[in-house]
């Protein structure tokens, strides 16, 4: 039994181990990439240490792009847009789950209704409305249709309807008027649901593209996620890809490793974020 | 308690009276926000498919004219089709592998987080950075991919690979975020019925087919709807890596909104296309969904 245990252990690592080689061989091939001299990019040797190493890549990139710009962006975009979702949405799935008032089932089966719709449908007349008030091309575009999500309300519904009532009676007669406790009883025990709220209203936030890509026409909003996309598309003709991998994966490499240092540092609340949304939303 | 009691009282009436517009004051910038850019935006796009609207000139009523003209547009059929296959290719894989990673991950080695976490991470990355990588790995004659497979295979660049190539970019950046929800379903099993099950005599193999599964269902069931309708999305993806070729090999249904309506500024046309995205959508859900119901009833 214990010899039989030891090599299912065995198998279990070995295969753990290819799992993390082929999701990761991907990410660590673009950092090498982004550090490897032209000669070692194009060739059918694989090198995954760069010899020596340069920075090159980085200074081509940095020197011919806003890329600083369109990271700044998307920070402020992400940032903004997620605060917008927590005040918004802990406010009005605050009222949604403890408070009566004529058509509230209604209101919330119209706001779930729109799960359904996909944003492709909405873009086009996003874009006339945006166009009409002067705002193509400026933060607050980006910004606010993230402010009429419907995931973030539906969660935050979900968790005030989980949290006993006696607490928000005890507040009440000591006499705290609804926003009081709001601000002061209900919010404070909110704090895991906020996480997961503002942890995937950033991710989408920064992820997001098609909207942004409408949205923007110059370096001043332009997101990350938009301006890497436009790497493949300048280069010059499809031929000459000499030169571009290089400046690809450091442009690439730029806007990965955020998110992704982020999330190691906080994985476990990253997974748990995502997961409830997911399984709930 | 004679002073408190009244007091309590007078509060409790006094939140009665507010109670007819606090809670829309609670409501308001939400709702402001969702009326104007999310509620009055879907019935616009509904009201504008049915109009010849451009960037210039008067839009005009057409009635059905854009629904009747996509019955015939070659483009569309291509778009359709392609949305199609790839959401046929990428929806098991995304939807198999993501079950079984979950399930590799739920044994009780030391290890798994870093699995996790390794499994996860693409999904971090912003899908137009996966778009420029995998164009990368997926060059034909210095990629990643084909020096370890030692063959030029010419993934993006042509028609007959150009759609697998997507579908590999596309597995490897979503499949994270199955395999969590995934374990996250596996996490709600309560572990007496495995020792129910184990005190029952009953083996590995058979817990597996008589309980994880079945309990799995609806975790199953959600997983594969939200798989399809993001892969039926796919757009970030196309649009950096081939976009919609070569030729229309890759063109996709949202990819052919974003150039009918902001390249070709047919505003009409372009909503039409999205309003049909909008029914398949919700035919799919509306099926999956009585399909559910049997199956649950089925096991039940």
């Amino acid at each position: 039994m214990r010899r039989r245990n030891a090599i299912t252990a065995t198998l279990w690592y070995a295969v753990l181990a290819g799992i993390v080689v082929v999701m990761m061989a991907p990410v660590a091939w673009m950092i090498s990439t982004a550090f490897k001299p032209e000669l070692q990019i194009l060739t059918t040797q694989i090198r995954w240490i760069p010899d020596p190493p340069t920075l090159e890549h980085f200074q081509t990139v940095l020197s011919r792009h806003a890329i600083w710009r369109w990271l700044v962006n998307s920070v402020v975009v992400a940032t903004a847009a997620t605060l917008l979702v927590l005040l918004l949405d802990s406010l009005a799935g605050y009222a949604l789950a403890r408070m009566e008032f004529f058509g509230r089932d209604a209101l919330f089966a119209v706001i779930l209704s729109m799960l359904f719709v996909p944003l492709q449908i909405t873009v086009i007349p996003l874009f006339l409305i945006f166009a009409n008030l002067g705002l193509v091309d400026t933060y607050a575009a980006l910004i606010l249709p993230v402010g009429a999500n419907v995931t973030g309300v539906f969660l935050m519904r979900q968790f005030f309807l989980s949290i006993p009532g006696e607490l928000e009676d005890a507040a009440r007669v000591d006499g705290a008027n609804d926003w009081q406790i709001w601000a002061r009883v209900v919010l404070p025990l909110a704090r895991p649901a906020l996480l997961a709220v503002a942890i995937v209203t950033f991710l989408s936030a920064w992820n997001a593209f098609f909207w942004p890509l409408i949205a923007t026409r110059s370096d001043a909003a332009r997101p990350l996620a938009v301006g890497i996309a436009q790497f493949l598309t300048l280069r010059p003709g499809l031929a000459q890809t000499v030169q571009a991998y290089g400046p690809s994966m450091a442009a690439a490499t730029i806007a990965a490793l955020p998110p992704i240092l982020f999330f190691f540092a906080l994985q476990r609340h990253f997974i748990q974020g995502v997961s409830m949304t997911g399984l709930k939303g | 308690m004679r002073i408190l009691a009244p007091a309590g009282f007078q509060a409790r009436t006094a939140a009665r009276k507010r109670i007819h517009w606090t809670p829309f004051l609670f409501l308001a910038p939400y709702l402001f926000l969702f009326v104007s850019l999310r509620l009055l935006p879907s019935l616009i796009g509904l009201t504008i498919s049915f109009t010849n609207w451009s960037a210039v000139g008067v839009p005009q009523w057409v009635g059905l004219a854009n629904y009747q003209a996509l019955f015939i547009d070659p483009r569309f059929r291509d778009a359709l089709t392609n949305t199609v296959i790839f959401t046929a290719m990428a929806v098991p894989a995304l939807v198999g592998l993501g079950l079984a990673f979950a399930l590799f991950l739920n044994q009780p080695h030391q290890g798994r987080g870093l699995g996790r976490v390794a499994v996860f991470t693409p999904y971090v990355i912003m899908p137009t950075v996966v778009g420029v990588l995998w164009t990368w790995i997926l060059e034909k004659d210095f990629g990643l991919l084909n020096v370890l497979l030692g063959r030029q295979i010419p993934w993006l660049v042509s028609p007959s690979w150009a759609m697998l190539g997507l579908v590999l970019a596309a597995v490897w950046s979503m499949v994270g975020y199955n395999t969590v929800l995934f374990l996250a379903g596996l996490q709600d099993i309560p572990a007496e019925l495995y020792e129910a099950a184990r005190i029952d005599g009953a083996g590995a193999w058979r817990s597996f087919w008589s309980l994880t599964l079945p309990l799995l269902a609806p975790t199953a069931f959600l997983v594969l709807m939200l798989t399809i309708i993001n892969t039926f999305q796919v757009f970030d993806l196309v649009y950096v890596m081939t976009s919609g070729g070569p030729g229309t090999s890759t063109l996709t249904m949202v990819q052919y909104v974003y150039t009918t309506a902001f390249q070709f500024f047919k505003f009409g046309y372009g909503s039409a296309v999205a309003m049909v995205m909008f029914v398949i959508l919700v035919i799919v859900a509306l099926i999956q969904t009585r399909a559910y119901r049997r199956g649950l009833e089925s096991i039940y």
